[in-house]
């Protein structure tokens, strides 16, 4: 949109002959450099793709175009590898992971940004520095927590809850945008609730979530597509337990796991990344704008 | 807040404070942690034949890849914002990659760079053009990385877009009256403008260089191609080829849940936590000199 | 506030709860069979041969339902231990582990099960003994055994001129040498022998045999350093790469198809000669048949030697903490010592039977191809690898320092290996507690 603004400024102005054609050039060169990196982003979906649709011997072989065309492959997979299985435990993981990250992050961020209290710049740091320590750092001690926690005689190691449950008492980075974002609401709103007689946690409720929507949509996507391709932490406590793998992790192992080959292994490849390409042109708008937000309001 | 901060002492202060204490244990998760002083540290800065290969690893990613990156985000960022058609298209193209599972996307490259059968080298070798060995050479399987790192660059670049966009016209127009060139109005208009944008990515960059697991550690497994009988990623496989993948996540994972030396990981995420604070204290301290926060500091 | 918190603490509840409900409910109902969870490292065809036998098992014991989990390796085991989640019965393709299984107690010691049940340790080889205690423990028992030998391409030895398998290493090389053919561009098209330290089954303990190397003094210290096999050995392997080019080799390599499938690159054709397992040969039948193919010793650098190799196997013991100990044990006993159940699996896998009673069992079906590896396995000077509490990583260090000295990245051979010794110690010392006694 604002690429069209500028387009009209430069109309707007008569310019010389010699600089127009220049301009012109030089856009056109602009415009070659751009599809040629844009043909190399595309060409590893593309090899994907055709290897997908070789046969096994053909994969091993230099060849780039499939001969014949191996539809079954997207067939065989399916059989060959518990997809299902691995799906819906993603699912677990992102759906309840990506509910539990907005429905406490989004009173910390208030709270942090809004509300007047002792300690709060503290706290701010204190956020900052979760969101800058590698995971690596606390994961051994975590681990250890889990392995020695049976309540009720229920193991979490060999589980998913491990990776989810944390999710539900506030992430640092969706604290940190949403604070960023809560910052720039003008006080005045909140204080017209305020006169009305409204508690904090109405205004947090109505005002707050109504005006940080893009934030928190945004919050939202970024929390789903991480924990659908979180890789770390499900291996570290499911490794060893195939009925709760995520996709990533039967993707790892899918080559090895039943010797299956390339053409098959890249037919799983493609099937995994298609969910979060539909997503992302579902929500198309609202991933440029969180993506946006993150780098603007940091 | 409460809830966060439940989850804040359990998630994160509590485990630091634990891997502290643990890191002077011997602790195998079996039987009692056993106190061994300084042992784990004396094992770690002069013993392990592998931490260094590590920590030079890590810091290769980081003085590397991650400059690259930036460079190169910037660089299509601003080829599109001077770009006057078809701009939602290349934007497109150009994000997509960084959704794509990062498993998905590292088996898919190791594919890709197969120097044997892969669709790259068949290519190069039409032009009449050796390939090197990619992920199988240990001098270029950083590099091969550093390939599919810039592949997943969408997020910076549709950030630095926004912020290139961002840029007032009339500071562009008052440094043309000057007779500024191209290059002077990027290098004293764009590049000041947006360096805290700049700033946020390198960050952001060097936070995920320290933590860089999942793509080393699948790429390692797959291009070994060495499936054991059981017929997955081990331990045996971890950094191939020769080391030159072995990042400082790798190993701690190695040494923590393969090996269960809970104790002497713990060391090995003490020092990671040092490292970070370092690494980050010296950008931030850095960056007072070159980054330049419009109007009223944030 | 306070809202949002009870309704947090409320799905946790719920979600734990669930969860609770989920496991109690599986181990409630006490009139139901006992169910027994077996991981194993088979996969799919093998992993159906093994079910085959414990379904016998189960028909044979109403008390008892025997649930497989198959593709399972050591890591998965060790992690399973350590968080508490182990089956009732767990076997490993390898001994690496023992040195962590019995002396961690992450695997119980069976040695008054054994007694108790009069089973003596002369029941076993001598060689799956070894690798079968660490630490005075007794914690596995061996479930089949396996070995290494020399698989050659009959067709193309014939093409060749080659009228029989190597004996020595240098018939070795001059063999590889005349049985490998290069494309007019350079590459590679048909490789006599693949020399590389990682390629399939090729790894450093398996070569050593041949040289008759040590690995470990009278005080289990290493001593790679002191024994010329090793460093013979490694030069070799270094000037037969060198003949070929390391980088060609690399490419080769990587195009080719995984061990465990129908493009493995031996049964395909593409190697002449390979180095590997006695199983192989239940794998060419199944996936390629009509291989016309021979099986021999490893050629040896001394003469004396030759008819031997190394020797190692499938492990299977039972994790401590397990709820269902007196059955598991009862099925660990019929697995490892019946002659009936481990010829079945030595037919189906084409694993050496692992009880000196079930090795001329009348029930095992003969294979001439397969004879060899029962040869190699009754010689004399077959050997196996040190157990130690590093477990996998001190064979894995080792490994790591060959592919280095492969690659050309090690200058001094023997200072290399001398540090090498110095870092093994240092590694099993760290295992077993950061250096206190």
């Amino acid at each position: 949109m604002t690429a069209a603004a500028t387009t009209a400024t430069f109309a707007r102005r008569r310019l010389p002959a010699a600089v127009r054609r220049r301009r012109f050039l030089l856009a056109v060169a602009n415009h070659a450099v751009l599809i040629g990196f844009a043909i190399a982003f595309l060409a590893p979906f593309l090899f994907i793709a055709l290897t997908a649709l070789m046969t096994n011997n053909q994969a091993l072989s230099p060849d780039l175009w499939p001969h014949p065309f191996r539809w079954r492959n997207f067939v065989d997979v399916w059989t060959k590898a518990p997809l299902w299985r691995w799906m819906l435990n993603t699912l677990e993981y992102s759906v309840l992971g990506t509910l539990g990250v907005v429905v406490s992050s989004v009173p910390v961020a208030y709270a942090l940004a809004r509300l007047r209290w002792r300690g709060r710049q503290a706290m701010f740091l204190v956020v900052l520095v979760a969101l800058m320590l590698p995971p690596q750092v606390t994961v051994v001690p975590l681990y250890v927590m889990w392995a020695k926690f049976h309540p009720f005689g229920f193991n979490f190691i060999g589980t998913l809850w491990p990776v989810i449950l944390p999710n539900w008492f506030g992430d640092a980075f969706s604290i940190f945008l949403l604070r960023q974002f809560f910052l720039t609401i003008p006080e005045e709103y909140l204080d017209a609730a305020r006169v009305d007689g409204c508690s904090e946690l109405r205004i947090l409720g109505t005002v707050v979530v109504r005006l940080a929507k893009p934030a928190i949509v945004a919050i939202a996507l970024f929390s789903f597509l991480y924990t659908f391709n979180d890789f770390f932490l499900p291996l570290l406590y499911t490794g060893e337990a195939p009925h709760h793998w995520v996709l990533s992790i039967g993707l790892s192992q899918f080559r090895s796991l039943h010797q299956v080959q390339w053409n098959l292994t890249m037919a799983a490849t493609l099937l995994v990344m298609v969910p979060v390409v539909v997503i992302f042109f579902l929500a198309q708008k609202a991933f440029v704008e969180g993506v946006t937000l993150t780098g603007v309001k940091g | 807040m409460s809830p966060w901060l439940v989850g804040f002492s359990v998630f994160f202060a509590y485990p630091l404070v634990m891997s502290a204490y643990l890191s002077f244990n011997h602790y195998d998760l079996l039987s009692s942690p056993r106190w061994v002083g300084l042992a784990n540290y004396r094992y770690l800065f002069t013993v392990d034949p592998q931490v260094w290969t590590t920590v030079k690893n890590t810091l290769w990613l980081i003085a590397v890849m991650v400059p690259l990156q930036v460079v190169f985000a910037y660089g299509i960022a601003m080829l599109l914002a001077r770009a006057k058609s078809g701009v939602g298209v290349l934007r497109t193209i150009f994000y997509l990659p960084a959704l794509a599972p990062p498993v998905a996307a590292t088996l898919g490259f190791v594919f890709i760079l197969n120097p044997a059968t892969g669709p790259v080298n068949t290519i190069l070798a039409h032009l009449g053009i050796q390939g090197p060995l990619w992920f199988q050479d240990p001098a270029w399987s950083k590099p091969s990385l550093t390939l599919l790192g810039l592949w997943g660059v969408g997020n910076t670049m549709v950030i630095f877009l926004a912020a290139v966009l961002d840029v007032p016209r009339h500071l562009y127009e008052s440094a043309e009256l000057d007779g500024a060139g191209p290059l002077q109005r990027l290098r004293w208009v764009t590049l000041p403008t947006t360096s805290p944008v700049i700033l946020f990515a390198v960050i952001l960059g060097v936070i995920q260089g320290l933590q860089y697991f999942t793509q080393a550690y699948v790429a390692a497994g797959v291009a070994s191609g060495q499936a054991s009988q059981a017929g997955d990623v081990t331990a045996g496989t971890l950094g191939y080829p020769l080391d030159s993948t072995l990042v400082y996540p790798v190993l701690l994972f190695q040494h923590g849940f393969t090996d269960f030396q809970m104790g002497y990981a713990s060391a090995m995420a003490m020092l990671l936590l040092a490292v970070s604070f370092g690494v980050i204290s010296i950008i931030l301290i850095n960056s007072r000199r070159w980054v330049h926060y419009g109007g009223a500091a944030r | 506030m306070s809202r949002t918190r009870g309704v947090l603490a409320l799905l946790v509840l719920c979600a734990l709860g669930i969860a609770a409900v989920g496991a109690t409910a599986a181990t409630a109902n006490k009139s139901a069979p006992t169910k027994l969870t077996v991981w194993v490292g088979w996969s799919a065809r093998e992993l159906s041969v093994f079910k085959k036998v414990t379904a016998e098992y189960d028909k044979a014991h109403p008390n008892v339902t025997v649930d497989v989990l198959g593709g399972i390796n050591d890591d998965k085991i060790v992690a399973a231990i350590r968080a508490g989640n182990a089956p009732d019965v767990a076997s490993s393709f390898n001994s690496y582990d023992v040195g962590i299984y019995c002396g961690t107690g992450g695997w119980i010691d069976l040695s008054s099960k054994l007694k108790s049940s009069g089973i003596p340790s002369s029941t076993f080889p001598a060689a799956t003994n070894y690798y079968t205690q660490f630490g005075g423990k007794k914690c596995a028992l061996p479930l089949l055994a396996d070995d290494y030998g020399l698989y050659y391409n009959k067709n193309l030895f014939k093409t060749a001129g080659i009228a029989g398998p190597p004996k020595t290493i240098a018939e070795l090389t001059a063999d590889a040498k005349k049985l490998t053919k290069f494309n007019p561009d350079g590459s590679i098209k048909v490789l006599g022998f693949d020399p590389f330290v990682g390629f399939y089954e090729n790894t450093p303990e398996r070569w050593v045999t041949a040289w008759g190397a040590n690995w470990l003094d009278s005080s289990n210290k290493s001593i790679l350093a002191k024994q010329p096999g090793w460093s013979n050995w490694m030069k070799w392997l270094k000037s037969y790469i060198n003949w070929i080019g390391y980088k060609k080799l690399v490419k080769y390599q990587a195009g080719l198809g995984d061990e465990f499938s129908a493009s493995n690159a031996f049964e395909v054709g593409k190697v002449a000669m390979n180095y590997d397992g006695e199983w192989r040969v239940a794998f060419i039948q199944a996936e390629h048949p009509n291989l016309n193919y021979g099986t021999a010793p490893m050629p040896v650098a001394n003469p004396k030697l030759y008819g031997s190799g190394y020797i190692n196997g499938t492990i299977i013991g039972i994790p401590k903490n397990g709820k269902h100990e007196a059955e598991a044990w009862d099925l660990v006993k019929y697995l490892t010592t019946n002659t009936h159940a481990l010829a079945e699996l030595s037919n189906g896998l084409r694993n050496v039977p692992s009880t000196q009673k079930s090795l001329t069992s009348s029930e095992l079906t003969p294979d001439a191809h397969f004879a060899t590896f029962l040869r190699i396995f009754g010689n004399k000077y077959s050997s196996t690898s040190p157990i130690t509490a590093a477990g996998v990583s001190y064979t894995n260090a080792v490994q790591n320092f060959a592919t280095k000295w492969q690659a050309g990245k090690v200058s001094n051979l023997s200072s290399g290996l001398a540090k090498l010794d110095s870092q093994l110690d240092a590694m099993v010392k760290q295992a077993g507690g950061g250096g206190v006694p």
